[in-house]
């Protein structure tokens, strides 16, 4: 067994820094691993009286709702699509605005501009759902009143579904774009300044320098986030969604994703086995994504994959 | 030398590690030791009868325990105060401190269920009907009184009269007190009297003169919304509505079912019935005639901040305390405005008082020492010191006693702690409640109620639902999808959209839910001998 005895070869050689790591491991293990196995959950009938493993194994019993009302392949790509657009769209603008405020070169509009992105980030959901009522609402909404004064039709915001996946998105990025915006600043910071001198030197302006430079710089930062991103992209973001659209049935077919659905399902019927089968659902969903993206990743370029 | 450094601190580092541990694991062996418990559980009622003859009580106050006390709602402001108060009666009564624990109103639905199954320690925890008491007790989250009462609290026992303990009973058990003050709840119209007088309004009734009311409203004062409605268009519009208009036997009635009072042993399915597309028409011409938004499914407010505020002049229903509140609320700012209250009894000839079930205090089975919470809240109940301490506050400071009337010291903001501060519903106690004047309105209704008071059929039903969990969870989606717009008279084609939704439930498993629950149902009716 050759590789066993290197192993612990490695072990021994490399004690030192394996003993730096026992906390980070340990704390995984408490943290991520320990807590999983409520994953049986899943599969039993929850009982106050018994223990967990005392429990009676149902199966696939817990599933069944999830697929019951036949709406779980649209709540899938709701989310799927909702997060893509999070994503994609949420990185575009963050890498531009973070280019952007780098070639700035007044201090101060640097920072003010720098802190009024980031404002919102720190609004709250209910908060943002009322602001977000009080620009749309049918009668006394600010986009009515304002239309109304110009002798104009008004508009039934919260009646029509397909202005909301526009609306969500929007306000997604409104909210955390400051924060992203803040990550690839950092890595900016981080690009060696004589890149762009020996750019300078060999004529580059400052588009071809952005371009070439910086953009090709942020890749790793871009596909690290990423990555990450695509790990939870099964869990939608449940306040945006819960504050903004609410009991308002009229647009879940445009906006609901599985944690409004699953959370509106069990409010009534609180069942820690039905709960945890929608969460395992999710879980293994996005596993098995980032699993395939970062085998895709690796065979294009396997300097750029997590692992 | 250098190296030897390096290899201390990451001993060091491993050795914070590892206490750090051993603080978690010894969290989890307190948590996690439901053998142990049950054994303590157990074994103080042999020793409270072995030690009964030292203590007069009956119950062993050895060892010093801290009991957690968990209400709904919000904590008032001066409740430190109150609790350090209660303490030192507590301990020196029964060797207990309690520690008083609030959800606060958000979402409290959720925070009430983690409570009862995470397996943190709860000694006492309210339960209501529209808590899932019911649910609850069947599926075992509370520990059964019956043994506990006549060691812990045979006081208690005495005061709450038989026959409300036996209507609390799940399945031949007790597992809450139930409040023996008797009030109602039944909805009622509220409206802005002032303003019907001003236009010469007809007098809401039923929905007929209801809406007449409506129409003048809108018609007169165009900056006033004529309804005051919120989000929740299934509880606050259709439950009410059919309330008042379809003789609903109590409820809310869950899975589209209608059952009517007067005939309890007919079951029939409320959802595509006609006379749902009746009320569904009606609600849709309000909806219409901008009796309420037009974006009422995404309105957040509370029904009565409208009403107080101005902006709204009518709720379709509400019941008398709380339009008592609302009023008394609207007339410290606006003593000029009056508001008017009509009982739905008044159109459906009957009232039916709170079911016992409906306020109540049930020990979860995760309590530690259930005999010394079930003592401390019979204290509660019965002892006047405990009673109006955690009703009204501190008498002087809180709270002043003019002819028999309670009379809050200060206001609503500058009191830290308000008449029933702690919604102490539950411990309300006839005998010490003390009532503000303008309560006078109030018992004038119940009294008026008393007169023709019906029991409250509805309320002893248990419904189990072990056997359509999933069909209920998908149903609930559907409800909030297809019928909420309807609810909230959006859809325009309502023949369309209510064989829609009645597809959809369809789907998710309307029939075998209302099948089953039809079967329960008719089996408790013809249990109980209702007619």
């Amino acid at each position: 067994m050759p590789t066993r005895k290197t192993f612990i070869r490695e072990l021994i050689t490399n004690r030192i820094l394996f003993i730096m790591l026992l906390p980070t491991i340990v704390f995984f293990l408490i943290n991520s691993y320990v807590p999983m196995v409520g994953i049986y959950y899943a599969f039993t009938r929850f009982d106050f009286n018994t223990s967990l493993f005392n429990s009676q194994f149902v199966w696939f019993d817990n599933f069944e709702f999830l697929w019951k009302s036949g709406i779980l392949t649209k709540l899938t790509l709701n989310t799927l699509g909702y997060n893509l657009a999070f994503i994609l769209f949420g990185n575009i603008l963050a890498i531009i605005s973070a280019v952007l405020l780098s070639e700035l070169k007044l201090k101060w509009f640097k920072k003010l501009a720098q802190s009024i992105m980031f404002l919102p980030y720190f609004i709250s959901f209910v908060i943002l759902s009322v602001i977000v009522y009080n620009l749309f609402g049918y009668e006394n909404g600010f986009l009515n009143t304002f239309l109304k004064s110009f002798g104009l039709e008004p508009v039934d915001v919260y009646n029509t579904p397909w202005l909301w996946v526009i609306l969500v998105v929007v306000f997604y990025i409104w909210k955390n774009l400051g924060y992203s915006m803040i990550i690839y600043l950092a890595a900016i910071t981080g690009i060696s300044e004589e890149y762009y001198e020996a750019a300078k030197i060999d004529g580059a302006n400052i588009f071809q320098r952005t371009w070439y430079v910086t953009i090709p710089m942020l890749k790793t930062t871009f596909i690290v986030l990423l990555l990450f991103a695509l790990g939870s992209i099964m869990k939608g973001q449940f306040d945006l969604f819960y504050q903004l659209i609410g009991n308002n049935g009229v647009l879940y077919n445009a906006t609901d994703i599985l944690d409004t659905y699953v959370y509106r399902s069990l409010k009534v019927t609180f069942d820690i086995g039905m709960a945890s089968s929608a969460g395992l659902y999710q879980s293994l969903f996005g596993f098995v994504l980032v699993m395939t993206v970062n085998s895709i990743i690796r065979k294009v370029n396997e300097d750029y994959a997590l692992f | 030398m250098k190296k030897k450094g390096k290899l201390l601190s990451s001993v060091l580092a491993s050795f914070m590690i590892v206490s750090a541990l051993a603080g978690c694991s010894g969290n989890d062996g307190n948590k996690a030791s439901p053998s142990d418990s049950a054994a303590s559980k157990a074994a103080p009622s042999e020793s409270a009868s072995a030690s009964s003859a030292s203590n007069e009580t009956g119950l062993d106050t050895s060892k010093k325990v801290e009991l957690q006390f968990y209400m709904l709602g919000d904590a008032p402001k001066d409740l430190p105060a109150i609790q350090s108060e209660i303490n030192k009666m507590a301990l020196e009564d029964l060797n207990a401190t309690v520690k008083f624990n609030f959800t606060s109103w958000t979402d409290w639905d959720q925070k009430y269920k983690l409570l009862l199954s995470s397996g943190q320690p709860v000694d006492l925890i309210f339960t209501a009907d529209w808590t899932q008491y019911q649910s609850y007790a069947k599926s075992g989250a509370f520990l059964p009184l019956d043994d506990l009462l006549p060691a812990a609290a045979p006081k208690l026992q005495a005061f709450v009269p038989q026959d409300m303990w036996d209507a609390v009973r799940i399945e031949g058990k007790i597992y809450t007190v139930p409040a023996t003050y008797k009030e109602y709840v039944n909805n009622g119209f509220v409206y802005r009297e002032d303003l019907r007088e001003k236009y010469n309004l007809p007098v809401p009734k039923d929905i007929t003169s209801f809406e007449a009311y409506l129409d003048g409203i809108k018609a007169n004062e165009p900056g006033i919304q004529p309804l005051s409605m919120n989000s929740d268009v299934r509880q606050n519009l259709m439950d009410v509505f059919r309330e008042v208009n379809d003789d609903t036997i109590g409820g809310p009635l869950p899975y589209g079912i209608g059952i009517k009072y007067n005939k309890p042993g007919e079951f029939y399915s409320y959802w595509g019935s006609d006379e749902q597309k009746k009320d569904l028409e009606t609600v849709q011409r309000w909806q219409q005639k901008g009796f309420f938004a037009k974006n009422v499914l995404n309105v957040k407010d509370t029904l009565q901040d409208p009403i107080t505020s101005g902006k709204a002049a009518a709720i379709l229903g509400d019941n008398p305390t709380r339009y008592n509140d609302t009023m008394s609320k609207m007339q410290s700012t606006h003593p000029d405005w009056k508001l008017g209250y009509t009982p739905y009894a008044e159109s459906r000839g009957f009232a039916t008082p709170v079911h016992p079930i409906h306020n109540g205090f049930a020990i979860p089975q995760s309590s530690k020492n259930p005999e010394r919470a079930l003592a401390f809240y019979e204290k509660m109940v019965t002892d006047k010191r405990y009673n109006q301490l955690t009703q009204y506050g501190i008498e002087g400071k809180n709270y002043t006693v003019e002819d028999g009337y309670y009379k809050m010291v200060g206001d609503n903001t500058s009191n830290g702690f308000l008449r029933e501060g702690m919604q102490g519903w539950a411990w309300r106690n006839p005998e010490f409640m003390l009532f503000d004047k303008s309560y006078d309105g109030v018992k004038a209704i119940f009294d008026k109620l008393d007169a023709i008071a019906k029991p409250d059929l509805f309320t002893g039903f248990v419904e189990d639902y072990s056997s359509y969990q999933p069909e209920r969870a998908a149903l609930e989606q559907v409800e909030k999808q297809y019928f909420y717009p309807l609810y909230a008279g959006l859809v325009k084609d309502i023949d369309e959209g209510i064989k829609t939704a009645m597809d959809k439930a369809n789907n998710a498993g309307l029939q075998k839910i209302q099948a089953s629950y039809k079967q329960q149902w008719l089996d408790y009716v013809a249990k109980n001998g209702i007619k």
